[in-house]
């Protein structure tokens, strides 16, 4: 579909694809979709950061492009490299051949033994392509150095072939959960905003919405069981989509509602620590209370 | 880039945007005039009269980092409702962030340290033999001549972590994996005969130190030389991060960040807001753990502890702390002063007990010989 042309009805677009943003998260998205701007989304761990790029491409009707970041990613991997085995045979039927014309030793390194990467394959779709760029914290400086380039102009130099430049450029969705600081640079080329806990009630509202069909009694109690986590200072506190998970599985178990026993035996969907474990075990009545 | 709609540039409104950037930055956020320009072109496309509009446009574009939030609350709040208070009911978000921002003005301006000026310093001029003496001399026992001696010494110790192995590569004369494009270009020349593979090796890096000081009163003759130390560190190595803790934990790397040694310490000095308090290691351990542990901050690091032991929390809480700090991290490294050059030190304090079974090394750090002791360990903790 076409892009939206107000905050409101991208809110309602991204619902129909099951994703209910608030209104700080649907206007930085609208002003990046509007002014062609990267945007950079930190939050805590499981609100929906890499969900939003993915409903957001297929609610627009856009590809989504993934670039999972890990350490030392470089430029082979994200961008584009060449396929050095059939160069190599190409090399060597051409030597075969007796073939020695430019034209045949440059097609060597020509668009047909080019193997496009995800940005690369980014900037070639232009405004067809959603660009995820995730957990760009876990790649090393170096890279993200390298990135600058690419989000300021959305070109991409190849020395052998020239400048591949976007007409318009993707929708560039960068996530960090911030295991490290992200170079000030970087930040400067990207709109920012940080998605924090929702609330109960919307909580509530998004479980329901991409979990149709559980009830919602259950919904309500595994929310506040969730919420009550929260504020009991764990080493890792659930995110929603543990809320998500917890409820799916009390689900697939066939539960109606949240109860001590059934808490017990499915803890393992929303809390994942050892010492957390032993910590909610304790306070399991309190939790599962309901209210 | 976008063509911003001809709208956003009316004057009234643009001086008004203009104006509330400005505000933000006295408030001491960092914005640029390319930040400007783009908050006003999204209100282009927004619509003004809308506080919501203007106050997620605003944040979008002219906040690049979470705790700057609260600070943009403020200014907000200041200047398009004139310090009154609905806002508050209309983003919902706030409650919690209003609290950090008035937890952030309570900071009290501690007293910098005033023994390490540069011209006292530059009017002593040590003899080599006192070097020596002063090297095997506690921290506690010298006369602030001999710290500012000291300090200068300390500036001079050099510290390398242990390295690792990373997964980016290099080009070197052999190695695990053939490098194609290398050999691809080079049999290229030789009318494609791939006469020689060229070879990538792993890259090896430094390992990041991470020092936690002690900064409460029990530690208090040795907190400040640690401070130097840090700085000495963190200009030595390569990725260091430095945090103090008495009550709470502060976060000092920004602060040790500057050029000048004075200016460096003073403004860690400042940041640190329980100068010789009392002690709550395992509290601050946790803090620590969870803030920035878990984040990866220490991952694969060498995390040292300057501290006595002295806990008055709960001793339940230090032992977890360490035990998930010691599987987050390489390696951990103890210094407690207290040890002094006692080569047979049991750990006394309960702290130091419970604490004893993560660590890896304990190490004294009470005089300049131990630093440097700790400096020849360095390397080899890999």
């Amino acid at each position: 579909m076409e892009r939206p042309e107000t905050v409101g009805q991208l809110t309602e677009t991204l619902r129909q694809g099951r994703y209910l943003a608030d209104r700080g998260l649907s206007t930085a998205l609208f002003v990046a979709l509007s002014l062609h701007r990267p945007i950079l989304l930190e939050g805590e761990v499981g609100v929906g950061k890499t969900e939003v790029a993915k409903v957001l491409a297929d609610v627009l009707g856009r590809k989504l492009i993934r670039l999972q970041c890990y350490e030392g990613i470089d430029t082979n991997q994200a961008l584009y490299e060449w396929d050095y085995a059939r160069q190599m045979l190409h090399i060597r039927a051409l030597s075969e051949q007796q073939v020695t014309d430019d034209a045949a030793v440059d097609k060597l390194f020509g668009p047909k033994f080019l193997l496009e990467r995800p940005l690369l394959e980014a900037v070639r779709a232009g405004d067809q392509a959603v660009l995820l760029i995730d957990e760009v914290d876990r790649a090393d400086d170096e890279f993200e150095a390298f990135l600058l380039e690419l989000l300021s102009d959305f070109q991409i130099t190849i020395p052998e072939i020239g400048t591949i430049r976007a007409e318009t450029p993707p929708l560039a969705i960068l996530t960090s959960n911030r295991t490290r600081e992200l170079h000030d640079a970087l930040k400067r080329r990207c709109l920012y905003h940080w998605i924090g806990y929702p609330s109960a009630e919307r909580e509530v509202e998004i479980v329901l919405v991409r979990q149709p069909g559980v009830s919602e009694v259950l919904t309500r109690k595994v929310v506040a069981a969730v919420n009550r986590l929260r504020e009991l200072d764990l080493a890792k506190p659930p995110g929603v989509a543990e809320t998500i998970d917890w409820v799916q599985t009390l689900d697939f178990l066939g539960a109606t509602d949240l109860d001590q026993a059934n808490a017990e035996d499915t803890l393992g969907a929303v809390v994942k620590e050892r010492d957390d474990l032993d910590l909610v075990r304790d306070n399991l009545a309190e939790i599962t209370s309901g209210g | 880039m976008a063509e911003p709609p001809g709208a956003a540039y009316r004057a009234p409104i643009v001086s008004t945007l203009v104006g509330f950037s400005r505000e933000l930055r006295t408030a001491g956020l960092n914005v640029g005039s390319g930040d400007i320009l783009a908050f006003c072109s999204a209100m282009g496309s927004l619509d003004p009269s809308d506080l919501g509009d203007l106050y997620w446009a605003g944040r979008t574009t002219l906040v690049t980092r979470r705790e700057s939030i609260p600070v943009y609350d403020e200014v907000f709040r200041r200047y398009f409702l004139g310090g009154a208070d609905p806002v508050r009911e209309m983003l919902t978000l706030k409650a919690q962030a209003t609290a950090e921002a008035q937890a952030v003005l309570e900071v009290p301006a501690t007293d910098p340290p005033a023994a390490g000026r540069e011209d006292e310093q530059a009017t002593l001029g040590l003899m080599a033999s006192d070097a020596e003496a002063l090297r095997h001399k506690s921290f506690t026992a010298c006369t602030p001549e001999e710290l500012a001696a000291l300090r200068r010494i300390m500036a001079r110790i050099r510290l390398t972590p242990p390295k690792r192995r990373t997964r980016r590569t290099r080009k070197a004369p052999s190695g695990r994996s053939p490098d194609l494009r290398r050999t691809v270009r080079e049999s290229l020349r030789m009318h494609g005969e791939p006469a020689e593979l060229y070879w990538r090796r792993r890259r090896v890096r430094l390992r990041p130190l991470i020092l936690i000081l002690d900064v409460s009163g029990s530690m208090a003759d040795y907190s400040r030389n640690l401070l130097q130390f840090a700085y000495s560190a963190k200009r030595a190595a390569d990725r260091v991060e430095v945090f103090c803790f008495g009550t709470r934990l502060t976060r000092v790397t920004k602060a040790l960040d500057r050029r000048r040694p004075d200016d460096a310490l003073e403004l860690a000095a400042q940041t640190v807001f329980d100068w010789e308090g009392g002690t709550r290691i395992g509290a601050s351990l946790d803090a620590f753990v969870r803030e920035w542990g878990r984040r990866g901050l220490c991952r694969g690091g060498i995390v040292v502890i300057c501290s006595d032991g002295l806990d008055r929390g709960d001793p339940e809480v230090l032992a977890r702390a360490m035990e998930r700090l010691a599987r987050l991290s390489h390696r951990v490294v103890w210094m407690n002063p207290h040890k002094g050059d006692n080569q047979n030190f049991r750990p006394s304090t309960l702290g130091m007990m419970v604490a004893a079974p993560h660590v890896d090394v304990i190490l004294s750090g009470h005089d300049l010989s131990s630093l440097e002791e700790f400096a020849t360990l360095l390397p080899k903790l890999s």
